[in-house]
């Protein structure tokens, strides 16, 4: 989910324009509509043997057996593991001036102690932030913290004998501290009085716009065309203010890693990430250790919402397990994952529009500030995602500016979640162009229809914070039209039936919403196969499955290309040992990326196939084709098994050869997926009480490779979505100390608060994907807010600007209106 | 300390420390079915069945199932020959990264002994207990709904009795050895 949303760390304000000073809004050239697609990437329906067909999750039998082992279940492995427990902080803002740790060295049973001063923990800065090298992202983070930020801080660390003597001895731990002033408002942040929460100096890697002075972290700034001259002289000007507040990831499995030295004295981790291979590279940087020295290891996680895409408890881990020369495993618990891990981003956003009198959109204009918290991993990003997801919705505008500024607090600290800063900006965006329609009279989806992307589109809103025309994106597949059509259809738009109750009124919204696949210009997935002589295949892949189905996805490619069943192939992921190099699962890149990698392996790999195979039936390469385990000669129809082709590939008289296939792949490319988002509510104009009766989401992702996975991620979205527009978020008491700490504080939805919900798969064919597809991760992510807010809006005439959306501000803004 | 219960349909004697939960008891025995996602009793991921009743392990303290009947996810079926509740979960893709599928496993599975012909409202209580995050449960109520039909029309494991699941144990107890 990380983006950089501006490459050249020179320039903050990147505006596109030409050397004669004129708005350059582009030709495109580079960026041609045409692209050179392999003719077998375009499969018809009836010709799709593994892909695009609802095939049996690769984990599933594991994970209802309760075999699946994710990273807890390793303890039985290491019988002389030691537990953890951290000692965090709990004041929101202040210098430690004493570490007591006496009382519990004399405890039986603990093998370790860590402090800031301790040997074993590293003395320099990094980010937790799973991002590419080198991240754009500061490092401003200690392993254990001396000056504290925030209510979670770590300060020490401890590893016993088991967990109960290792939280007995954190809480013998006393820690001293001299209090600072804390900032709990991020309005407030920059404001010359707000005390300062770091120190320039201490900070490495800052990003553009830094001002530690005025604890902003970040800030950045573009625009394409001139947007004053056109609001100034348009007579249709709106201009509005949205907030949306924290959200947990509630990742179901807490942060977990087991550490240890194996027997060839190198490090061992096994660990719960969404990204092994970039936490490799930061555990080298930061211990110092060289990378051919660690290893690490995922094995099932219980997903990561971009929780995991960060490095956050394994360096704790490693240290500890160093100190007490045995193996250790730190399980967060449910209180840290709430408080002390990581969170999305609140952030306030301005929108400001022109708009001529036919409802042509002339100019749009996005200010956010975004609260990172006590730290700043992915805080630029994010923020920059804030508008570059949402804003090329609309990429005819001529006009568009799009500014951010990203500012610390004493409060948790915010980071990648799933939709990475879109949510946020679907929020403002969806919720403003609703306005702008009713402003103008116009019903809010013949408005959007007027203006929205199509194929063929070039969208330079996506490259507005960056440097070159590289990154616009030529649009060449966009299924929105179709979107709206079904949604509208099955969510009953054109006839609403009203209650009998007078004072029950019913409305529906709808949000549009995009995404990406991958990071453009910034992504690298790599896949390695080899043949098994019964004609099965080994696949590797880095890419890592934190749930979604990547596994099952890419056999379901590889199998596609080999002509075998997808049970045919056994994969592996992801083992830094083992695996070739990925990114990660983040931005929604897995299938997009991964899966193209896989792609071409497999076709490497088959290559050699048709190759032994010709020569086995006495003809040429070009004559076969695959399919059904068989390789066939069309014009004979003489055919030989993939396991023939293994044992004689393998064990053959003359030649011998082992089958294998590798490739990686990486783009500029980032094709965006689209979806329409259709909230149906009824509200009680006297009590602001809602219910929301259906929630229909029609999704554009290309070519869906395995439907049902790709439902349930739109499901799976619309519930954090929905819980984004509905949930109670985090409290604070008056001096940051957080008070949700709990699922029973935080009120997660459950399977019965869940309003029903339709699910739309709409195909569209992504040249550029393998096999046509585009992602789904995150664009589910996108919707609920603006949908709910405009439903409500067309329910009872009031807007909700504010996140949560609760019957008490509904309530308040009605007895407004009266 | 030590006490005597029934696991999975086999009786055992086990060890515990105070304060231990009956999670913590049963992971440390091997029976890594059951999850740990709170500790607090809110996240259903730890559900185990005791003496017919699906309870939250993390909260269940370890002496107030001496002499009981504890079922775990371990008690039915295996990968090659699922059980109907497991079958319904897998074909209906009601599991995405699997945390939370062993506690709605053992909630359906209790849920349909009392209640073999649920409702889609009475499904959705069912897994009530057990905070997916990853399926917004509109599957899994799918699966519960779908594994009430296979139980009804499965002869091998009549849908209400708990004697018969009890037997079935006897092939599911692998994974579980003594410390
Ligand atoms: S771990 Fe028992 S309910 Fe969450
Ligand atoms: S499948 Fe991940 S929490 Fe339910």
């Amino acid at each position: 989910m990380s983006e950089n949303p501006n490459k050249n760390s020179e320039s903050i304000t990147a505006q596109v324009e030409s050397e004669s000073g004129l708005p350059d809004i582009g030709t495109g050239d580079e960026n041609p509509m045409e692209w050179n697609e392999p003719a077998n990437n375009r499969k018809k329906p009836e010709d799709r043997e593994s892909i695009n067909r609802p095939v049996e999750k690769y984990d599933a039998r594991k994970i209802v057996t309760g075999e699946a082992k994710y990273t807890g279940d390793f303890r039985r492995q290491f019988p002389d593991l030691a537990e953890a427990a951290v000692v965090r902080s709990d004041i929101a803002h202040g210098q430690v001036t004493n570490i007591d740790t006496s009382a519990a060295e004399e405890m039986e049973g603990v093998y370790a102690i860590l402090t800031p001063d301790s040997d074993v923990v590293p003395d320099s800065v990094y980010t937790s932030a799973g991002q590419g090298y080198p991240e754009p992202t500061p490092w401003d983070l200690r392993v254990l913290r001396e000056k504290v930020r925030m209510v979670g801080d770590p300060i020490a660390a401890v590893a016993a004998t088991d967990s109960q003597t290792a939280d007995r001895a954190a809480r013998k731990i006393d820690v001293e501290y001299e209090e600072l002033d804390p900032i709990l408002d991020y309005r407030v942040a920059m404001d010359p009085e707000s005390p300062q929460i770091h120190d320039s100096d201490e900070i490495e890697n800052k990003q553009p716009g830094a001002n530690y002075e005025n604890n902003r972290q970040s800030s950045f700034e573009g625009e394409i065309g001139d947007v004053t001259e056109a609001t100034d002289s348009s007579e249709h000007v709106l201009e509005t203010e949205w907030e949306t507040p924290y959200q947990s990831h509630c990742v179901p499995e807490p942060h977990t890693t087991i550490a240890r030295r194996d027997e060839d004295n190198r490090y061992h981790l096994i660990t719960s990430t969404q990204v092994p291979y970039h936490t490799r590279r930061q555990l080298s940087h930061l211990f110092d250790i060289p990378i051919r020295d660690i290893r690490v290891e995922k094995p099932r996680i219980g997903a990561g919402f971009g929780s995991k895409q960060a490095m956050v408890i394994e360096p704790i881990t490693l240290a500890l397990s160093i100190a007490a020369d045995r193996p250790v495993i730190y399980e967060t618990t449910r209180k840290e994952q709430f408080y002390a891990i990581r969170s999305r981003h609140p952030m306030q956003i301005r929108m400001k529009t022109a708009v001529s009198d036919e409802g042509a959109l002339e100019a749009m204009e996005m200010d956010v500030l975004s609260n990172t918290g006590a730290y700043g991993p992915h805080g630029m990003t994010v923020a920059g995602n804030v508008g570059t997801k949402p804003l090329p919705l609309y990429p005819n505008v001529d006009n568009v500016r799009f500014a951010g500024d990203i500012v610390h607090t004493n409060l948790p600290i915010a980071a990648a979640q799933r939709g990475y800063g879109a949510p946020q900006g679907h929020f403002a965006v969806e919720s403003h162009m609703d306005e702008v329609a009713r402003d103008l009279g116009m019903d809010p989806i013949e408005f959007r229809q007027q203006n929205h992307v199509r194929e063929g589109d070039l969208d330079e809103i996506a490259a507005i914070l960056g440097d070159d025309e590289k990154h616009a994106r030529r649009i060449r597949s966009c299924g929105l039209d179709e979107c709206i059509q079904r949604g509208r259809e099955a969510v009953g738009y054109d006839d609403v039936d009203q209650p009998d109750d007078p004072n029950q009124n019913r409305g529906i919204g709808v949000a549009l919403v995009g995404q990406g696949s991958g990071v453009a210009g910034a992504e690298l997935g790599a896949a390695h196969i080899k043949m098994n002589e019964d004609g099965t295949f080994i696949l590797q892949v880095g890419g890592v499955d934190t749930g979604t189905g990547t596994d099952t996805m890419v056999s379901q490619i590889a199998s596609e290309v080999l002509g075998c069943a997808p049970g045919d192939i056994v994969v592996h992921s992801s083992d830094t040992d083992i695996s070739p190099f990925d990114y990660g699962a983040y931005a929604s890149s897995t299938t997009y990326i991964t899966g193209q990698s896989v792609k071409k392996a497999a076709e490497n790999a088959k290559e050699r196939v048709l190759t032994w195979a010709a020569g086995m039936l006495e003809t040429s390469p070009d004559r076969l084709s695959v399919g059904g385990g068989d390789v066939t000669d069309e014009q004979s129809g003489d055919h030989v098994s993939l396991e023939e082709i293994g044992y004689e590939s393998m064990y053959g008289e003359d030649e011998r050869e082992h089958i294998m296939g590798e490739a990686s792949h990486s783009t500029d490319e980032s094709p965006p997926p689209f979806g329409a988002q259709f909230v149906d509510v009824t509200v009680n104009d006297q009590t602001g009480e809602f219910d929301i009766n259906q929630l229909v989401f029609a999704a554009d992702l290309g070519v869906a490779i395995n439907p049902p996975l790709a439902e349930g991620q739109i499901e799976g979205g619309q519930s954090m979505s929905l819980e984004l527009a509905t949930g109670a978020g985090y409290e604070f008491t008056d001096t940051g100390v957080p008070k949700t700490i709990s699922y029973k504080q935080y009120g997660m939805p459950r399977s019965t608060d869940h309003p029903p919900m339709e699910t739309i798969l709409v195909e569209t064919h992504e040249p550029t994907g393998p096999f046509g597809a585009k992602s789904i991760a995150e664009l589910p992510t996108n919707g609920v807010p603006p949908a709910l807010s405009n439903a409500i809006r067309d329910a009872v005439g009031i807007r909700i600007s504010t996140l949560p959306i609760t019957a008490e501000k509904i309530s308040a803004a009605l007895n407004q209106l009266d | 300390m030590e006490m005597e219960l029934t696991i999975n349909g086999h009786k055992r004697s086990l060890k515990f420390a105070r304060g231990d939960s009956l999670l913590d008891l049963l992971r440390r025995y091997g029976y890594t079915g059951a999850k740990r996602g709170c500790d607090t009793g809110d996240c259903g991921y730890c559900t185990v069945i005791v003496d017919g009743e699906a309870v939250q392990s993390c909260v269940t303290p370890t002496k107030t199932v001496e002499g009981a009947r504890v079922e775990t996810i371990e008690s039915l079926g295996t990968q090659d020959d699922l059980h109907p509740v497991q079958e319904a979960f897998v074909d209906n893709s009601a599991l995405q990264c699997g945390f939370c599928i062993p506690g709605m496993i053992m909630n359906t599975t209790a849920a349909l002994r009392e209640n073999p012909d649920p409702s889609k409202v009475e499904a959705r209580k069912a897994i009530e207990p057990v905070l997916c995050r990853c399926t917004g449960h509109k599957k899994p109520v799918e699966a519960v709904m779908d594994a009430a039909e296979r139980l009804e029309s499965s002869t091998g494991l009549s849908r209400g009795s708990e004697e018969n699941i009890v037997e079935a144990t006897d092939i599911g107890s692998k994974g579980a050895t003594d410390e």
